[in-house]
């Protein structure tokens, strides 16, 4: 047994970006855990949530916050939510199994994804070059969430805030993601 | 030369001027100009060259349906070949040069073509270069592509970018023109989405080339209050300089937008962007196009569409004559000599086709009814034309009026047919129109400003009603309806001279009879004969023309004759645009893997498998050759240990009560009562009892499994596997989720494999023979606390083991894993000694798993258990499946040890041809095994279970090989499989 420890390394090396209008940065200190509902424990699950994290089941499309902020869960089909969390160790698992017990099946998906928020006035125009969603609030509003494809790529959208979205696509290609969304930011800003 | 031809008011902003070259002569313009107002100013005539008889030619149109001043822009990597004046917004510094001849524009030599014009006839070239046969490839296609073409390429890369993007509205109003900025109107005051787009760079169609009214403004003036109160609007997006190229289905349009080719440079920013519209709604404003009559030599510079004429007069103050007439056969082309003789210019005379009064008085001109126009003469351009009466009239412009077209292309984009309109004569919509669609104003026939108003206003209002939204109750915007009755007046009966009918292609009206007479009478036909319609402009001012004229050939009438299907685009767009930023290494997003920084940093020569990016040999320094960075690797790895990373593998979590009989259903072999902790090769079946994919399947809990794929069929299983869950068995608690990228996992292979993970796994982790035997598995924690999985599983066929940690410690363990392995000569091994391992041990791959090979082929027929139900099990037993001279998997070794083998060869009995008849199956796979210092090869051939030993040939017809193989074991390395147990 060596001494040896290893190093975690983010997906995009905690980039952040300014351009006019718009910032981009890497998100970093958080975990993601795919939810996914027992066949027929649907309520139970619901009732879990409520209790622990203080949310509503979301339904698919929306995401719902806990009641302290810090924990959001993203409808993303008929069975399966993902939950985004603060998070620092390597004990997402034991954290939401923790809070949850056995209601739900629980898989990390903190090192598949790589997270980017992009922020700013401009962002949604950035978005415009490579996002086919119709992200204008009267069909995508505040903590509303998406599966979707973005130059090739699959991408989770979500939006935060107004001049806010969370873009999650798989981290092996997250070099090749990053670079397709400065792109859009680049040409659409001075 | 100064702006000699530049007249009083007008949209340009003389505040602005601009300097620009045309061949290198030095001429000037304002902001607002287009190059062809510009060139008009300048009194230029003479622009281009035509097609095939390099006619002279002059500026025809005002608009995108311009079939004769094709020009070349910029220069260098830049240059950009058949573009049309009309429609290029004028910059400074623009550089055009003319196209098409050869010397000068002015004295081209191959103007010579006109002289043989009688040899060049429609078709010529599929009847007059018969003979000898041999010298179509040799002498006259080399002539004929030497003198074919227009403008040229730069034969560079294209320096400028392009960009892709995606618009949603519930209102597309294409056109903004009158109809297009009523509808804009009513529904961007309602409230709704809206976008309006339109190819001009100045908002307001034809209101900005004409003089007539809106709500007591003069129009232009009322479009440009429109499009800023528009533009002010926050629901409204205004799209200039974009063109709705093509309506596609379910209200999906494609748009083109000219980003910065109205600026001297694009500052490295996309050049034009390619848009892709969801509308809810669209409405079609797209006004309509003017067409020509057809008379002799009625080709020339200086003469004219009417409308056109109006347009650079009204609109960019540029007079297209100093003594200008009027050939026409409705009442629109009265206004072109109405509105030129109250800017001061002379009109020589009015030439109306119909015997009516006449509908204005024009001083000083000659007034001709029920009168045509025969002949003109001019070299250069136009200075006299001959009525066909004999008179002879001097004028330097004649303008030509036939009627206005209707734009009803985008209507016909997904087989609408239109329907035609006597009173029109012209075509107009369908009824069959794509979904969502209305067609309004000029587009849909109503040609006058009244109308076309009203109708752009109401259109928008019946799409807000479709979509639920309240009208805002604004007043709709007024003018009166102009006169505009015509009588069809297609082409001069009394020509005798070449009338032409489509301008860029050179087709006259002796072609389109020459095409009736012999045979080809559809307009299709006619168009592929003539080349009638083809090229940057679609016959836009051409076709109707055309087949009115075949109709009359034919005797039938012009709906009965028909048009030619319209495609989109509706106008150019260029394969840049299409391309977006899909080039050079952004042609498509990579994977890489979690340890391809440090693989890079070793030196790593890299593979594309998929989107993966993958580490194919590390070549070490003296090492000349890739075989001996493979052979090293191996061989490292088989005396002692190496490591690969095999993330790329497919890993799905399968969790749920159902989850051991969901996999005992998907996999072909049992899976229920695999005991956690163990790893079980799978191989999954299609439906149709042919391999899917194979892999391995971890029981890490009860109701918790993490299942391996090939790495090329990871999504297709995932899928298929997503399938089986919700239409198959919905009633089974299976949850799938792919794990692909949360693990860095890394194969640790060779006799010393178990030694180096005892140095990074946690101590509380007994990895020893006996507490984690062949096929166990388990979470563990490695190197102080970081959690792991560790598999004892072995492609290579050593022992070996597949260690996973969460990506983010996959580069850092990758390293550690060297490190600690420094005092076994650990290796990194690449895709390749990967590949030679896995033949050695006679390991099917993706060569062996093609989508037609079954279980049994591959010497797995007895892993399809019949004690339980699975997919593709009923049909894995068809016959043809199961025939005695069926395929088997078999090893292949060369006789004579130093040929090399190759893939693909195909097995002939010794003594036969090697003819398809003679075929018995073929190699799939080969390697130099460094094992066995020769190669080997891994095939299917007939009944080869049964004929081990026997000699065969491999005969590889492509690479011109025939060498002699003995069949033998697939396994040439470890064949009992000793090594994976100790």
């Amino acid at each position: 047994m060596s001494n040896l420890s290893l190093t975690a390394q983010s997906a995009l090396g905690g980039i952040r970006r300014d351009f006019e209008g718009v910032s981009l940065a890497e998100v970093g200190g958080h975990a993601l855990v795919s939810v996914a509902t027992p066949l027929g424990g649907g309520e139970r699950l619901a009732k879990a949530i409520a209790s622990s994290y203080g949310a509503k089941l979301p339904t698919v499309g929306y995401s719902s916050l806990s009641d302290n902020g810090r924990a959001r869960f993203l409808g993303l089909q008929p069975d399966q939510m993902f939950l985004l969390f603060e998070h620092e160790d390597d004990e997402a698992l034991a954290a939401v199994t923790g809070q949850l017990g056995d209601a739900g099946y629980y898989t990390d998906q903190s090192d598949s994804w790589a997270m980017l928020r992009i922020s700013g006035p401009a962002g949604r125009t950035a978005l415009e070059r490579i996002c086919m969603l119709d992200l204008h609030p009267d069909s995508f509003d505040i903590d509303a969430v998406a599966r979707t494809t973005m130059e090739h790529l699959g991408v989770i959208i979500l939006r935060e805030a107004a001049d806010s979205f969370l873009l999650m696509s798989p981290r092996s290609s997250a070099t090749s993601f990053l670079h397709a969304i400065e792109t859009s930011i680049i040409n659409v800003t001075e | 030369m100064s702006e000699s031809s530049r007249v009083a008011g007008g949209l340009v902003d003389r505040t602005k001027p601009l300097s620009f070259t045309f061949n290198a002569q030095q001429l000037t313009g304002y902001a607002g100009d287009t190059l062809a107002s510009a060139l008009i100013a300048n009194g230029r005539r003479l622009v281009a060259r035509s097609f095939k008889y390099h006619r002279p030619r002059g500026i025809f149109t005002a608009g995108s349906e311009e079939p004769n001043a094709l020009v070349q822009l910029r220069r260098g990597a830049y240059q950009e070949p058949n573009t049309r004046a009309t429609v290029t917004e004028l910059f400074d510094g623009l550089e055009v040069t003319s196209q098409n001849h050869r010397g000068s524009l002015d004295f081209d030599l191959m103007a010579a073509n006109d002289f043989i014009a009688p040899f060049l006839s429609a078709g010529f070239y599929y009847k007059t270069f018969m003979w000898p046969k041999a010298f179509w490839e040799k002498v006259y296609e080399p002539i004929i592509r030497a003198s074919a073409g227009l403008g040229r390429l730069s034969g560079a890369p294209d320096p400028d970018s392009y960009d892709k993007g995606f618009l949603h509205c519930d209102l597309l109003i294409i056109g903004a023109g009158p109809a297009g900025l009523s509808a804009a109107l009513a529904a961007g005051q309602a409230g709704t989405r809206v976008i309006l787009a339109d190819e001009d760079f100045l908002l307001g169609g034809r209101l900005n080339a004409e003089t007539h009214e809106v709500d007591g403004k003069l129009g232009s003036h009322w479009a440009a209050e429109t499009a800023a109160e528009l533009a002010a609007l926050d629901n409204v997006r205004t799209m200039p300089r974009t063109t709705v190229y093509g309506a596609y289905d379910h209200g999906i349009y494609g748009a083109l937008e000219r980003k910065t080719d109205h600026l001297a440079t694009s500052g490295d920013k996309p050049r034009q962007v390619l848009w892709r519209i969801y509308a809810k709604r669209a409405v079609l404003c797209a006004g309509a196009t003017e067409r020509p009559i057809a008379f002799g030599n009625n080709d020339r510079p200086g003469i004219m569409l009417a409308g056109a004429v109006r347009a650079y007069a009204n609109r960019w103050a540029a007079a297209p004559g100093k003594r200008v007439a009027v050939f026409t056969n409705n009442d629109d082309g009265w206004r072109s000599a109405v509105d030129l003789a109250a800017r001061g210019i002379e009109i020589a005379a009015m030439v109306d086709t119909r015997d009516i009064a006449p509908l204005a008085g024009l001083p000083g001109a000659l007034i001709a009814m029920g009168a045509r126009v025969q002949d003109t003469s001019g070299r250069g351009g136009l200075r006299s034309f001959t009525l066909s009466g004999g008179q002879k009239i001097s004028a330097d412009c004649l303008a030509v009026s036939g009627g206005w077209n209707p734009n009803i292309h985008l209507t016909c984009h997904q087989r609408g047919r239109p329907v035609w309109r006597d009173d029109l004569a012209a075509f107009v919509p369908g009824a069959d129109l794509p979904v969502g669609m209305r067609v309004a104003g000029a587009a849909n026939g109503a040609l006058t400003l009244g109308a076309s108003l009203s109708e752009g206003w109401t259109a928008a209002n019946e799409a807000l009603d479709d979509l639920g939204v309240a009208p805002a109750g604004a007043a709709k915007p007024k003018a009166d309806d102009e006169p505009a009755a015509i009588s069809a007046f297609w082409h001069v009966k009394e020509s005798s001279a070449r009338a032409w009918l489509d301008l860029q292609n050179d087709v006259t009206v002796k072609d389109v009879k020459l095409a009736h007479q012999e045979g080809f009478r559809a307009v299709e036909h006619l168009k592929r004969y003539t080349t009638l319609g083809m090229a940057t402009d679609q016959g836009k001012t051409a076709n109707v023309a055309a087949l009115a004229i075949m109709a009359e050939c034919t005797g039938k009438l012009i709906p009965e004759t028909g048009t030619t299907i319209f495609r989109p685009p509706f106008t150019p767009v260029p394969i840049g645009a299409l391309a977006g930023r899909a080039r050079g290494k952004d042609f498509r997003p990579y994977r890489l893997t979690p340890s391809h920084k440090w693989a890079a940093d070793q030196g790593a020569v890299f593979v594309e498998t998929g989107m993966w990016l993958r580490a194919q040999w590390f070549p070490r320094d003296g090492e000349t050759h890739w075989r001996q960075s493979v052979d090293r690797e191996v061989s490292q790895t088989r005396a002692s240990v190496g490591i690969c990373d095999v993330t790329t593998l497919g890993k799905i979590d399968i969790q749920g009560r159902d989850a051991a009989d969901f996999l005992n259903k998907v996999y072909c072999n049992g899976f229920a009562k695999l005991p956690v902790g163990k790893v079980r090769y799978g191989l999954m079946l299609r439906e149709d009892g042919i391999v899917m994919d194979d892999g391995t399947t971890a029981r890490l809990g009860e109701s918790h499994f993490v299942m391996t794929t090939t790495t090329a069929n990871a999504v297709g299983v995932f899928r298929h596997m997503e399938f089986c869950r919700q239409c198959l068995w919905p009633g089974m608690d299976v949850h799938l989720i792919s794990a692909t990228e949360q693990w860095a996992q890394f194969a640790v292979a060779g006799p010393n494999s178990r030694q180096l993970l005892q140095k990074i796994v946690d101590p509380d982790h007994d990895i020893s023979n006996e507490a984690f035997p062949f096929m166990a598995c388990s979470e563990i924690t490695v190197c102080g606390g970081t959690p792991a999985r560790l598999f004892r599983i072995s492609f290579s066929g050593e022992l070996a083991y597949e260690i996973a940690v969460p990506t983010r410690y996959g580069e850092s363990l990758m390293q550690a894993l060297l490190s600690v392995g420094a005092e076994f000569d650990a290796v990194a091994y690449g895709t390749e000694a990967l590949g030679v391992m896995r033949v050695e041990k006679g390991h099917a791959a993706g060569n062996e798993l093609t989508g037609q090979t079954s279980a049994r082929n591959l010497g797995m027929g007895r892993l399809v258990s019949k004690k339980k139900d699975c997919i593709g099990n009923v049909l894995s037993e068809r016959a043809a499946l199961n025939r005695e001279n069926g395929l088997s998997l078999m090893g292949f070794r060369p006789v004579n040890r130093s040929d090399a083998l190759s893939a693909g060869a195909h097995f002939i009995a010794r003594a036969r041809n090697a003819a398809m008849e003679n075929d018995e199956g073929w190699m799939t796979s080969v390697a130099f095994s460094p094992s066995l210092g020769h190669s080997i090869g891994l095939g299917f051939i007939e009944r080869g279970h049964e004929r081990k030993g026997e000699v065969v040939r491999a005969v590889d017809l492509v690479r011109g090989k025939d060498i002699e193989v003995e069949i033998v074991s697939a396994h040439f390395v470890d064949p009992e499989g000793a090594r994976l147990r100790v």
